[in-house]
């Protein structure tokens, strides 16, 4: 809620000024009552038109009043809320930005964009909400008070004696309801889970012939849900009658008590009216409570989830532009490295060096600590021990973008973002020509591809592109990285799905090419012309070598190529 | 209040498409009304709370009178006990009504999402081929959500509006005509006020609901693209086309949230104004002795209970056109065919040999895409067929129609001789084993995940699996071994390591049939020759089919059918092919090229 807090005070004033003014219509509210009080008493029954004339057109002009300022609210508030939730978006967006693979090892995409949208809606809502009503609630019934008060004095006494019994009642309701609210919620993220589960794992269901075991499953979460639903609702729509009750006997007391003391004059009927109308009032308010509360928690949750992502830590140095920048030659120097994710150690003391020009292969199954590796170099993820050098120069003591602009690391994973081909391959490289796009693809052997489509270059490529095979994105990728005519270039198992003949071509082509190539992969095919092989065990830097002095030194090694050459031969 | 309704309904206001509301409201009625008492008995409870919440204020305004014009003790005190009594009842019919609607509203989702999902289970596989599961899980969880949300409280708030405006309007006229018309005044301005609001906030709200979607698509994209942009420097340029989008959901957001605001001010102002209007022309006719002060009193009071439930009609007419739009979507699903049900004679399975031939086999997707064409093999019991061909040559669409994912097109499937339709399609399955690219886990332990295989294997069995699956090795490094907690989106472990679970998952099963579809795609070589071993063992007396690109999985097997276009263009051993010099000898020297 600080954080709240310290974003809506960038609209310190919008959101005062929708206050306020919620405080304008408040008063015109309040005084609502007495006035019709007085035109009861002075001028229905002392049989005086003017009175009745007077006060009828005043109390018509508070209502324009009170109208006008809801309507001038409205978009102060609108304001604030908006404003504030326009905020944090573009903060919690700037600030996953900045994300390492340490952030993201503990956030999923999908729970970061229901961050970045509902959670801020919650908040948005509990804001309008609370710049608009919130204040109302409990304004309403104080100032109720007050007025009763300055009406008659004997009979706002029972109003004040029964409030702080109804607040607390619906103090407790609100804070039971949020909780079985909460309860519900969870029972319903596992119903979801079980759909979820069901949609991607249909096959698995069908050919395993789980489909009644599926059912009970579901059927018992089912039952549980409807259960905890019940139990909240009944709870939050046994609130309601029952605060009328009270409040409504309160009414009956007053009315008692009126009918007793107007004979003697210490009641004036228009008295009895108003002070009737202020509990019904009232009455409304309290029910307001409960549904405040609601919004409020809800917003709260939102809001901390909102704070948690905010207040992740992220490199300083992204932000840092004291330091500067160097150009790269390709020389890469690994000295101790040790680096976790998570909490465990992935790579090990890891040494080597790889000097300009170079072709260095890494063979290691999975997880064993090539891909950490290979991020540590644009410091896309950061090592815990160890130095790494550039040409001879502390990685850290430059210009964290000035260094990435002159490495090109094609991830595992492929990802292209949504339009044309041309774009994707230009996003490597903005200032990049048409012809530099289109070498980039002969060099990346995609081009020949690209033109048997019908629009060529402008083929929109569909969501995480869809629309193409594996090899093909891949290859797409692959141009992307060479558009910028990178001086390290660093592919993590990223010619996998490429045919081997493809493959061989591609590699070729960039071994000739005058810049440090990092390749790992699963195939010894992809590997072997490489200057250098690092073999990797969990962690560890097993052996270094060319191809056929790891055939002789290193029983892994060995063992990988045996295990693969059968294919061949 | 009314800012409290509509904050709820907000979101609703951009009017939903519904295609035809009468049917599904029909439906939904008919699983309502698998609780027929229940709900004339709702019916009933509202009837009377909102009779007595008429009542309630009448007798006020006569007790207010009472105490005015001849305040006798006893008199007033009888009133003041009618009165309470009204009131009480009042209160404890709103409870009865309410209790026994959630009761029933609860039911009636339990039983349509029971319903849904059950069906779900038995659609064919094509129905889940054709939907985006985002669309279809949004169908399932959002919409069926707002089902349950809007009948809670929509059919009492309803009729509850209906009985109070009808009521309120009846009294009032029996009462006083002239002020009832008093009354009526304000109903013209509020109906063109709403409209005048609803037009605007109907185009802001469609416009934020696409701002936001475009928010959250980019979002998603670059999300889970970080890594790329910051690889390539491009923080500050998504930033500013993320500040773009974020700038038109800021505008549209804020004209519908100001556009919305001003509902409730607008009826306050014109409950003000009715207010106004009835004290004044009110006290006008009073003066004239047309009627009485408490007569006012009761007024104020039914202007009230008159024009909000009007602005809640208002309200729930979006809500409820929402729910049924939703319901329209889910009800959608229900109304997919389900898998063809097994045929009359179909029989249980005892035992399978594991003879398969297809002959002639055709098969579509839809009529377009042709998957199979004319497919002819034959497999003897025990031996291991090993597919190959580039993606999307129609191998998983082989395997597809031996576990009767789906129905050969044209063509038989024989299994022992028996076309495969004459089997039940539940007992054909019991003897497969089925181990699938991708390795899907459940939210649930390690040794549940593996036990999915046969439900009820003891620990030792689960365990036994494993070790043959070579998943022990990696299991038994995790803190809480076969007890650790898996994710549904497969946090935590590796996709070889879910494929190696899916594997002793399988062995687990111990089918007569194998089907192994790319099965150790993302294990690395060294592992995989182990698995390989143990496969080899376990798939020595059973027929197996072995979807792989690796020729060393490959070279082993009796039959090797290579698939172009959804054919079959050679099928042989791996010698024979090789000395055919086609395809798969092309495909060998490819692979050999290192």
């Amino acid at each position: 809620m600080r954080l709240l807090l310290q974003y809506v005070s960038t609209y310190k004033r919008a959101a005062l000024f929708a206050i306020a003014l919620m405080l304008v219509e408040l008063t015109v509210e309040l005084f609502q009552p007495l006035i019709m009080g007085k035109i009861i008493d002075e001028g229905i029954l002392q049989e005086d038109y003017r009175t009745v004339i007077t006060w009828g057109i005043i109390l018509v002009l508070l209502s324009f009043t009170a109208f006008g300022a809801g309507i001038v609210n409205s978009f102060f508030a609108a304001k604030a809320s908006q404003g504030t939730g326009h905020d944090l978006r573009r903060d919690i967006f700037g600030k996953v930005q900045k994300f390492t693979g340490k952030n993201f090892d503990q956030y999923s995409t999908p729970d970061l964009v229901t961050r970045v949208t509902t959670d801020i809606v919650q908040i948005q809502n509990f804001l309008f909400l609370f710049t608009r009503i919130g204040l109302r609630a409990p304004l309403f019934i104080i100032f109720a008070l007050v007025m009763a008060f300055t009406v008659n004095r004997d009979m706002a006494l029972i109003l004040l004696i029964s409030t702080p019994v109804l607040v607390l009642f619906m103090l407790l309701v609100s804070i039971r309801g949020v909780k079985l609210f909460r309860f519900v919620q969870n029972k319903l993220d596992g119903v979801n889970r079980i759909i979820r589960e069901n949609l991607t794992a249909i096959r698995l269901i069908k050919g395993f012939n789980r489909t009644s075991h599926e059912e009970k499953r579901f059927h018992g979460i089912n039952a549980s849900l409807r259960h905890t639903n019940k139990q909240a609702l009944w709870l939050m729509e046994f609130a309601m009658p029952a605060l009328m009750l009270m409040m409504n006997a309160v009414i009956l007391l007053i009315l008692w008590f009126g009918a007793g003391e107007l004979p003697m004059g210490g009641v004036e009927p228009g008295e009895l009216v108003a002070i009737v109308n202020y509990a019904t009032r009232m009455m409304v308010n309290f029910s307001m409570f409960t549904f405040l509360i609601m919004v409020f928690s809800r917003g709260q949750a939102s809001s901390s989830r909102i704070a948690q992502v905010l207040q992740e830590e992220t490199p300083a140095y992204l932000d840092d532009k004291g330091k500067p920048g160097f150009d790269l030659e390709g020389g890469i120097e690994f000295r101790h490295v040790s680096a976790r994710r998570g909490e465990e150690l992935v790579l090990k003391d890891i040494s080597f060096h790889g000097y300009s020009g170079e072709t260095i292969g890494i063979l290691g199954e999975t997880g064993s600590g090539k891909s950490t590796l290979l991020h540590l170099i644009p410091r896309l993820l950061d090592k815990e021990k160890g130095d790494i050098l550039l040409d001879g120069k502390e990685l850290e003591e430059a210009d964290v973008h000035h260094v990435r602009r002159q490495i090109s690391l094609v991830p595992q994973e492929v990802h292209l973002f949504s339009g044309t081909i041309r774009e994707n391959i230009r996003f490597g490289n903005p200032e990049a020509t048409d012809e530099e796009v289109q070498e980039a693809a002969i060099k990346a052997r995609i081009h020949e591809f690209i033109h048997t489509l019908p629009e060529k270059y402008e083929t929109k490529i569909g969501q995480k592109g869809v629309n193409f095979s594996g090899g093909q994105k891949q290859r797409m990728s692959i141009a992307r990285a060479l558009v910028r005519d990178p001086a390290i270039l660093i592919l993590d198992d990223s010619t996998s799905a490429l045919d081997a003949k493809t493959e061989e071509e591609l590699l070729t082509v960039l071994r000739e090419e005058k810049r440090t190539v990092m390749i790992t992969a699963q195939k010894i095919s992809s590997l072997r012309q490489a200057d250098r092989i690092l073999v990797m065990q969990e962690g560890e830097l097993l052996a270094e070598g060319a191809h056929e002095q790891l055939l002789v030194e290193n029983d892994y090694y060995r063992s990988v190529y045996e295990s693969q050459r059968e294919e061949g031969d | 209040m009314a800012d409290r309704k509509h904050a709820q309904s907000a979101a609703f206001t951009g009017r939903p498409k519904v295609d035809d509301m009468k049917s599904t409201l029909r439906r939904i009625w008919s699983y309502m009304m698998q609780e027929k008492g229940k709900f004339y008995f709702v019916l009933l409870a509202i009837f009377i709370s909102s009779s007595l919440s008429l009542a309630g204020p009448y007798l006020l305004g006569v007790v207010i009178d009472t105490i005015i014009q001849n305040p006798e003790r006893s008199r007033v005190m009888m009133l003041l006990i009618y009165l309470g009594v009204i009131y009480l009842f009042q209160s404890v019919f709103m409870w009865v009504q309410s209790y026994s609607m959630i009761q029933l509203s609860q039911n009636t989702v339990y039983r349509m999402r029971e319903h849904l999902f059950n069906h779900l289970q038995h659609l064919p596989m094509a129905f889940f081929q054709k939907y985006q599961q985002g669309e279809l899980m949004s169908r399932l969880t959002n919409d069926m959500e707002n089902v349950s949300r809007t009948l809670n409280s929509a059919v009492i708030q309803f009729v509850t509006s209906v009985l109070t405006i009808a009521g309120t309007l009846i009294i009032m006229l029996v009462l006083s005509p002239m002020l009832t018309l008093l009354t009526v005044t304000v109903v013209p301005v509020m109906y063109y006020g709403m409209k005048w609001i609803t037009k605007r906030t109907g185009t802001y709200f469609k416009n934020q609901q696409k701002n936001l979607g475009e928010v959250n698509g980019y979002a998603e994209e670059m999300f889970s693209g970080q890594p790329i942009v910051a690889m390539f420097s491009k923080e500050a340029d998504v930033e500013k086309e993320f500040a773009e989008k974020n700038e038109a959901l800021y505008e549209s957001g804020y004209w519908a949230q100001v556009y919305t605001g001003f509902i409730p001010k607008l009826m306050n102002m014109l409950n003000s104004l009715s207010f106004a209007i009835i004290v004044g022309g009110g006290a006008v006719l009073a003066l004239n002795g047309f009627v009485t002060v408490g007569l006012i009193v009761t007024f104020t009071t039914y202007s009230r209970q008159f024009t909000r439930p009007l602005n809640d009609l208002a309200n729930q007419f979006n809500m409820i056109l929402s729910a049924v739009a939703g319901a329209e979507r889910v009800l959608s699903i229900i109304d997919e065919e389900a898998e063809t049900t097994d045929e009359k004679e179909a029989v249980e399975v005892e035992n399978i040999n594991g003879d398969v031939a297809f002959e002639h086999v055709h098969f579509y997707y839809d009529q377009e895409e042709k998957a199979l064409e004319d497919v002819s093999f034959h497999v003897k019991p025990g031996s291991t067929v090993a597919l190959v061909g580039p993606t999307g040559a129609g191998k998983t669409t082989v395997v597809s129609l031996l576990s009767r994912f789906y129905d050969a097109t044209e063509g038989r499937v024989r299994i022992d001789g028996k076309d495969i339709r004459s089997l039940k399609r539940s007992a054909l399955r019991e003897h497969m084993g089925l181990v699938l690219q991708d390795a899907v886990m459940f939210h649930a332990s390690i040794r549940e995940n593996i036990r999915y295989g046969r439900l009820d294997a003891t620990d030792d069995e689960v365990e036994q699996a494993a070790i043959a699956a070579r998943a022990d090795v990696f299991i038994s490094k995790f803190r809480y071994g076969y007890d650790t907690m898996l994710d549904s989106d497969g946090k935590g472990i590796s996709q070889g390591q879910r494929q190696l679970l899916s594997i002793a998952r399988a062995i687990l099963k111990n089918p007569s049939l194998f089907i192994l579809d790319e099965a150790t795609s993302s294990i690395d070589t060294v592992t995989e020759i182990k698995i390989n071993e143990a496969l080899q063992t376990l798939m020595k007396d059973r027929t197996s089919f072995v979807i792989a690109h690796r020729l060393n999985t490959i070279r082993n097997a009796d039959l090797i059918l290579v698939m172009e276009h959804g054919r079959i263009v050679e099928q042989g051993s791996h010698n024979e092919l090789v000395s055919l010099g086609g395809r798969y000898a092309d495909l060998v020297s490819k692979q050999a090229a290192h």
